[in-house]
């Protein structure tokens, strides 16, 4: 007998990012699979170079439309510390305010996700509806709903005044009260536990093996979150870590939830605590030659940027996105499960493989892939 | 002769069955919408959608099968023939004992249709769907079956209006396995669009489309209708209509809250809690204890 394939990707309805995933098929059952990525490769790391800094930030916002702030917020702090800059403390309570209120809203919008690929369209239009709660808020804040483009090099470009913080809180408090109801909702509901309890399992042995980060490492119990090594205000504001010890779905959707209630507790504790004063430092135009990194908990985990700089602009930029950490763990969670199981287990990854694209040239002539070594890529920079 | 045409073609017939067919989906539509917390299409819009896929071209793939034309003509044709056995508003057009056994029988050849449209498009994700058609047939099909005979066994096999107050298990397992036979969710499997995009019609489209979309929109009128006369009592064309209505807000009120299932669990669930229910009516009939 040979071989049932059946591709899913890079068009499809479910994943709607372009990824391929080829799954060998026995009867319901995957058996085997590979995928390839490289559909969506747009160039960002080689249109940083050369570029003047101020305009790279908004360059680094569009590597993402969902974690754009962290994109942004990592690539600024990097250039801070290669300026040697000292930011004022309520830019940096404001940055911290945005970036839980964007684990807010993409958190919610995973769960919208969820719901979706489970094939329950009444739980994704409850959920995308109160997602609505934080875009609005997003649109209070900085004027725009996406690419929220509020920091620059040395603080934050708007200022959050007393009225818009009342609206914050207001907002927040309706939020936390449809947080605890989708808590109940996700562990009680029947028809959604039979599609995400024991489902997609990494057992935190394979977890650690494979090095994965974020919501999926913290559901395998392994406490990982950049925010234990205090950057912005999460120290003062006593952040406190989500684990939970399922390893399934299960404890990838309950880990991402009560993030949200923790979100919502670290904003409005920062709303309230944050002090009056400047909100941007002096930054000079151009960073002094020398190299630095930066990483912050993106909403899918880890985020890394690492930034050369020579000669007034970035030499080289190099960005790790969450995804390309988790995907490696998709033969773990997908072999052995059903097809009905692919969409859900694939998108409890959160994945996001526009951000991950890049490195990898496809010949259009033969078909033929490449992947571009560092020497390569050095020689085409220079 | 000229009546019997208009009978045929119109009224109980071809016309009006499409009409209401597709009235029924967009009721469905709208009112699952509404569910949803959005606003939803026009209840007009599967005829809007019937006259644009109409008009669009219909494209076959390369290694498709002669069936693959011949199915949705087939399809449509068998299940625009249980309209007329079945009596609407007390309007009869065919009438003979044991007419709920050619219902019942062309009823399965619409589905098994269905399931041969996503092997003759030879389709990876058609032959999934196709498989999952077949698998879900046997599972919902037993306790539909079942639940009808139950009410035949009484009727002498033939669809006459019948209160079946006094089978709720019965009417039970009719309503699952209804829910499983017009794939709404939770057993939306065969065309789970997140798995498998559209199931055994990924291939589809234009007029070959269309018909499937018309011939499942009178699979729709026609068990709704075989529902209120079998179970309901049918009544007047108005008593008829209201609780057709009924019938379909139930239908929509479990689609719009519970996940899809998996194939397995949609087996589990028909063979040992559905079907067994379906069994003890059916077997209190034989014995006679009602």
């Amino acid at each position: 007998m040979h071989d049932f394939h059946l591709p899913i990707g890079p068009q499809h309805p479910s994943i709607i990012e372009p990824m391929h995933l080829n799954l060998k098929i026995d009867g319901e059952t995957v058996v085997g699979l590979d995928f390839s990525l490289g559909y969506n490769h747009r160039g960002i790391e080689k249109a940083f170079e050369g570029r003047p800094w101020m305009k790279c930030i908004y360059l680094s916002e569009r590597v993402c439309g969902i974690c754009s702030f962290h994109h942004q917020l990592c690539f600024t702090l990097g250039v801070e510390k290669l300026m040697g800059i000292k930011i004022p403390e309520r830019a940096e309570y404001i940055r911290t305010i945005m970036a839980e209120l964007e684990r807010l809203h993409n958190h919610y919008l995973w769960l919208g996700l969820l719901a979706f690929e489970m094939g329950f369209d009444t739980l994704f239009h409850y959920l995308i509806r109160d997602r609505e709660i934080v875009m609005e808020l997003f649109e209070i804040l900085c004027g725009n709903r996406v690419h929220y483009s509020i920091n620059t090099i040395g603080g934050v470009r708007r200022d959050i005044d007393l009225e818009k913080a009342k609206m914050v809180e207001e907002n927040l408090d309706a939020l936390e009260e449809r947080s605890r109801h989708y808590l109940k909702v996700f562990t009680s509901d029947s028809s959604i536990l039979k599609r995400i309890r024991g489902i997609g399992l990494l057992p935190p042995k394979q977890a650690r093996e494979l090095n994965v980060v974020g919501p999926v490492a913290r559901a395998s119990g392994i406490n990982y979150d950049i925010r234990n090594l205090g950057y912005l205000k999460y120290p003062e504001l006593k952040f406190k870590p989500v684990t939970e010890e399922g390893c399934d779905i299960l404890a990838r959707t309950l880990v991402r939830i009560k993030e949200t209630l923790e979100s919502i507790r670290l904003v409005q504790d920062a709303v309230i605590e944050i002090p009056k004063g400047q909100i941007k430092a002096r930054a000079p135009l151009n960073a002094p030659e020398g190299e630095t990194t930066s990483r912050v908990e993106a909403l899918r985990g880890e985020l890394f940027y690492y930034i050369l700089s020579g000669s007034g602009h970035p030499h080289r930029v190099k960005i790790r996105t969450p995804t390309y950490a988790n995907m490696h763990c998709l033969e773990q969670i997908l072999l052995g499960n059903q097809i009905a199981d692919v969409p859900v287990d694939v998108m409890s990854l959160d994945p996001c493989w526009a951000c991950c694209d890049r490195m990898t040239l496809t010949d259009t002539k033969t078909g033929r892939k490449r992947t571009v070594t560092k020497e390569e890529l050095r020689r085409h920079a220079d | 002769m000229l009546i019997e045409v208009f009978q045929l073609l119109v009224f109980p017939g071809l016309f009006f069955a499409a009409l209401i067919g597709f009235l029924y989906e967009g009721i469905l539509r709208k009112l699952s919408a509404h569910m949803h917390n959005r606003i939803g299409p026009p209840v007009w819009q599967p005829v809007l959608d019937f006259f644009k896929l109409m008009m669009k071209e219909s494209i076959r793939p390369g290694r498709a099968t002669i069936l693959f034309t011949l199915v949705p003509i087939l399809a449509f044709s068998s299940v625009i023939t249980v309209v007329f056995l079945v009596p609407i508003g007390g309007f009869h057009l065919i009438m003979f004992p044991g007419n709920l056994l050619i219902a019942i029988y062309l009823l399965i050849l619409a589905s098994l249709l269905y399931a041969i449209a996503g092997w003759a498009s030879s389709s990876p994700f058609g032959s999934v769907g196709s498989i999952r058609e077949i698998t879900q047939l046997f599972a919902y099909e037993f306790p539909f079956i079942i639940s009808l005979l139950t009410i035949g066994l009484l009727t002498q096999f033939t669809i006459t209006p019948f209160l079946a107050w006094q089978f709720p298990l019965c009417m039970f397992a009719f309503l699952s396995s209804l829910q499983g036979k017009l794939a709404l969710p939770p057993f939306h499997i065969p065309d789970a669009e997140q798995e498998i995009v559209a199931g055994p019609l990924t291939e589809y489209s234009g007029s070959r489309l269309a018909l499937f979309h018309l011939a499942r929109a009178i699979r729709l009128f026609v068990l709704i209708s075989l529902g209120v006369v079998f179970l309901f009592g049918g009544g007047s064309l108005l008593l008829f209509f209201v609780k057709s209505l009924a019938l379909l807000l139930v239908l929509t009120f479990i689609r719009a809250v519970f996940a899809r299932i998996r194939i397995d669990q949609s087996l589990r669930l028909f063979w040992f809690i559905i079907g067994p229910l379906a069994v003890i009516d059916f077997v209190r009939v034989l014995a006679g204890i009602f």
